[in-house]
């Protein structure tokens, strides 16, 4: 996100008037509010003060040092942002919420740092930004696209190294088009000869033998090229279709892979539906454009520039006859869409909001009906259906009217055509057969012309979705692999030194965490929710990379391991176990694709999961997932600690394994997570403590910092926060036990 | 005077283990955590209704509004800054305004301090410091003319004149931005999170009017 705007030359003079030698300028955001007016004012951050600029004018000055309870105010139709300055909370300016209200969050935070610490390094901020910083425009949704500012040629171009391979084969489509046009100019020509020569000869004669076997030629000729164009026709279509799927193909593969490469972080960034539909619609709509939209585009124009040049050389009186309305035509033809397209969206609007009111009416029909409203509901639908279906009966019979209409304008220029030449037929200057010819070319011009005015809706469109496709496949990884990346193989020690992270810079999550972890270790880590637990089970997984400090495994810093390598051996075991739609023993295969099914039952045997498999009617073959036989809760725990063990992973990660389990199942699986650990070092998150009573080591984090460190006897006699969780859960314990106890009797007397 | 404000907080907050003393002491300091929350309870105020007599409003020295109220008993408490907000801000915006202690980290949501009925029972200056409050944070300008509207790329652009200045604003589904009130009145949301109003479509100019009219 943007927190350094440029001062515009007049309020950059103003403020250089008026800073300190020793002030450092940190951030510059403009606001858009003053006085119930838009302006285009800013205000600039210095590590002292801030200043507020509006059009080459000073208007305030506020110290930061000694300022306090920064914060932002979302009001109606505005933001604010308030400080308490020298003791009285101060309206330091007024801005649009969608604009700048993130960043105006961030430098809340920012005051705060400064305010405190004095600080002089700018928090950065990488969220990213929702408008075309060129434009102001917003990005489409969910991209950083501005589809006013987006560099045509530079998306051609792209679109263009693409299709290597492909490129011969999308070329037939464009030059069976070529012939077919040129086909289509010949035919009319080979018509007029027979009309002029033949059917109704300017100089009426007796046909000898010889005319009627040019005739009858010049008839085959006629058939001969119609079929030969039928069937470069079928050519151009199949040609098509090979490549376009092959493009899309290509297209989707390449797209799929690159989002698995990314890291988690830029996937998070973007919704499920919005990557789906990258790979599903957009890439379809490239492919329409380059194999169905762009060869029907040459066609017209070289049909066009073929029309134009053979009417000139018939009589450029065609021309002027056939050419001139075109401009015509298509601005009519424009606006009729437009008009055609208002009145559709608002019949549309009006059946959807009665569609809508019913829908609501009938979800609410119990309290329809208890408030006794029937009839003001009635009423509501009635006016709503009755705009609805007058709408629509004006739609269609201005519609009506009006398509027949367009139909004529469309052959305006025909009706020219013919008006022209039959006064040239009479007059003898001209043979029917000529007149023939040019109106079919006028047809072949006209007939188009619909289908043109859609043309840059398409290119905007096209443009859009390869835009979008394209950012996907250029985003580089954020967590990428080193040049020559080392494939270990690994033991388990691990030391975590100096490690400071935050997903947002200003505000790290974990801080200075130092951890030296022997092979073979089960460490237990227990801390208050938000205080980083999962996050530095992330960091060890390598989902996300350190801001500072390293992550060794046997001495190798983790960004030097493969990825595939580190991620092999490793197994991890989620609180909300995610089953793939397949059945269980494709499930516990998926991180070992080829492990045989004697592996597949010594895991599910490991995880307690061997029993209740078996007692499936379709045993490791049961289908489960979305479609599939539907699992309990433990089960399919059991299942995923399977999956997490199968490829006998060197560091095992439970994040919360147990923690949604009653407490039979807990001990089943707490009973195969105990042999499970044996050997490898493991990190274990609970909330539960008993769950971590064979861990060897507990780890206390609290507000991201290691608060304790040691075995849990060490940390009972340090009487710490380790000590006080533990007291809080046995005496919750020994309520509930109380509780079971008293109310157990009591049923017993109702009963 | 946030510190007088600060004072009461620091009271009950001796008050709370004091209570609590007679529990055991392992997990005494585990229990002082939740008294944040306790606290916050504690702090619940009743809401009372605000006239000349119980409440002056006075301009901060920050240019906003401070509150000092007089209780029941007597006593006065002093806010160095309440945000005054309307219950019905299309409706009737110049009753029921609710008067309240402003959000913070520490506190979480401000509290209402009580509600003024008609803004009419406070003399002129009060009101005329109160509408300055309102009008800075209801901030829904006039369209006077609309220039062009513009269907680009799935937005719609809006370029236009208002009380506010020129100003081209975007909307991203016209058809349920734009709400028409049964008073005849126009309200449009952008996807800024701006808010604009037309109060009578109808004497807007034939050609402004007829862009708008296709989505009411």
């Amino acid at each position: 996100m943007k927190l350094m705007f440029d001062l515009p030359e007049v309020d950059r003079a103003a403020y250089e008037a008026a800073v300190g030698k020793d002030e450092k300028l940190l951030y510059c955001l403009p606001f858009d509010i003053y006085e119930d007016q838009f302006v285009d004012g800013y205000v600039a951050f210095t590590d002292k003060k801030m200043y507020k600029l509006l059009d080459g004018k000073l208007l305030a000055t506020f110290n930061i040092e000694g300022a306090s309870d920064f914060k932002t105010e979302v009001m109606y139709g505005n933001c604010g942002f308030y400080a308490k300055i020298e003791g009285s909370t101060t309206l330091i300016c007024q801005f649009i919420s969608g604009r700048n209200l993130p960043r105006y969050a961030v430098i809340v935070k920012a005051c705060e740092i400064l305010a405190e610490t004095g600080s002089k390094e700018p928090v950065t901020n990488d969220t990213p930004e929702r408008f075309c910083p060129k434009c102001g425009r917003p990005y489409i949704a969910h991209t950083t696209i501005c589809p006013f500012c987006i560099d045509k040629l530079e998306v051609y171009k792209k679109l263009w190294g693409m299709t290597r391979g492909l490129r011969l084969m999308m070329m037939v489509p464009f030059l069976v088009n070529l012939v077919g046009v040129v086909l289509n100019f010949i035919l009319p020509y080979i018509q007029r000869i027979a009309v002029d020569n033949y059917l109704y000869p300017q100089n009426p004669r007796v046909f000898d033998a010889a005319d009627k076997r040019v005739f009858f030629l010049i008839v085959v000729a006629i058939v001969s090229f119609d079929l030969f164009s039928r069937a470069m026709g079928v050519l151009s279509g199949r040609c098509s279709a090979i490549a376009g799927n092959k493009f899309v193909l290509i297209l989707k593969t390449l797209l799929y892979e690159k989002l698995s490469s990314l890291s988690l972080s830029s996937l998070q960034r973007r919704s499920t539906g919005d990557l789906m539909g990258r790979v599903n619609n957009d890439t379809n709509v490239m492919k329409d454009f380059v194999v169905g939209q762009l060869p029907n585009l040459f066609n017209q124009l070289t049909s066009f520039l073929i029309a134009l040049i053979v009417m000139l050389v018939i009589d450029w009186r065609f021309c002027v006859f056939v050419f001139v309305p075109v401009p015509i035509v298509v601005l009519i033809l424009v606006k009729f869409w437009a008009f055609v397209q208002e009145r559709n969206v608002r019949a549309w609007v009006l059946g959807t909001r009665t569609a809508h009111l019913l829908q609501d009416i009938l979800n609410g029909i119990r309290v329809v009906k208890c408030f006794g409203q029937e009839e003001y509901e009635i009423n509501r639908y009635k006016e709503s259906s009755v705009r609805s279906s007058r709408q629509n009966e004006s739609n269609a019979k201005i519609f009506d009217t009006i398509f027949p209409l367009m139909g004529f304008i469309i052959r305006l220029g025909n009706y020219l055509i013919l008006f022209y030449g039959y006064n040239a037929v009479f007059g003898g200057e001209m043979g029917l057969g000529t007149i023939h010819q040019v109106s079919t070319y006028a047809n072949m011009i006209y007939g188009p012309l619909m289908w043109i005015t859609f043309i840059p809706r398409n290119i905007s469109q096209f443009l859009t979705s390869a835009s979008k496709v394209f950012e996907i496949l250029e985003e580089t990884p954020e967590v990428a692999d080193i040049n020559l990346p080392i494939d270990i193989r690994i033991e388990g020690d691990i030391s975590i030194r100096n490690v400071t992270f935050g997903y947002q810079s200003y505000n790290p999550v974990l801080e200075n965490i130092n951890v030296e972890i022997k092979a073979g270790e089960m460490i237990g880590i227990v801390g208050h929710s938000g205080c980083g637990k999962s996050t530095l089970i992330n960091l060890l997984m390598r989902l996300y990379d350190v801001n500072e400090g390293e992550i060794l495994i046997d001495d190798v810093n983790i960004k030097d391991i493969s990825q595939n390598a580190l991620r092999t051996q490793m197994g991890i075991v989620l609180q909300e176990t995610f089953l793939f739609s397949g059945t269980i023993r494709e499930n516990i295969r998926y991180s070992k694709p080829h492990a045989t099914d004697e592996e597949v039952i010594a895991a599910a045997r490991i995880a307690n999961a061997h029993d209740f498999i078996m007692n499936l009617p379709e045993g490791y073959n049961t289908l489960v997932g979305e479609k599939g036989y539907s699992l309990s809760g433990g089960e399919r725990q059991r299942i995923a600690i399977a999956r997490a063990v199968i490829h006998n992973p060197r560091i095992l990660i439970l994040d919360e394994a147990t923690a949604a389990l009653d407490t039979e199942t807990e001990k089943l699986i707490q009973d195969s997570i105990n042999k499970l650990v044996h050997g490898r070092t493991t990190f274990a998150i609970a909330h539960r403590l008993s769950t971590l009573r064979n861990a060897d080591k507990l780890l206390v984090l609290d507000k991201g910092k290691v608060a304790e460190f040691g075995t849990h006897n060490e940390l009972l006699e340090q009487k710490g926060i380790y000590y006080k969780l533990v007291m809080a859960q046995r005496k919750m314990a020994h309520e509930v036990v109380k509780m079971d106890e008293s109310s157990t009797p009591a049923a017993k007397t109702a009963g | 005077m946030a510190a007088n404000d600060k004072d009461n907080k620091t009271t009950k907050k001796d008050d709370a283990p004091a209570k609590e003393a007679p529990k055991k002491n392992a997990i005494l300091e585990e229990d002082e955590d939740m008294d944040a929350g306790d606290l916050i309870l504690a702090n619940e105020r009743v809401s009372i209704p605000l006239n000349m007599q119980n409440a002056k409003f006075t301009r901060s020295q920050g240019n906003l509004v401070s509150l000092t109220l007089k209780k029941d008993d007597g006593e006065e408490e002093f806010f160095e800054r309440v945000v005054v907000l309307r219950a019905f801000p299309i409706t009737n915006p110049s009753e029921f305004l609710s008067v309240r202690e402003p959000d913070s980290k520490k506190m979480g949501r401000g509290k209402e301090i009580g509600m003024i009925r008609y803004m009419s029972d406070f003399d002129e200056a009060t009101q005329k410091l109160l509408l300055e409050e309102l009008d800075r944070r209801y901030f829904s300008p006039q369209i006077l003319k609309i220039h062009s509207v513009k269907e680009k790329f799935g937005y719609s652009y809006w370029d236009s004149e208002t009380t506010a200045g020129h100003v081209t604003f975007i909307l991203n589904n016209p058809f349920s931005n734009i709400r028409l009130f049964e008073d005849g009145r126009i309200f449009i949301n952008d996807i800024d999170g701006n808010s604009f109003e037309i109060a009578d479509p109808k004497k807007l100019d034939a050609a402004s009017y007829r862009k708008i009219e296709l989505y009411l």
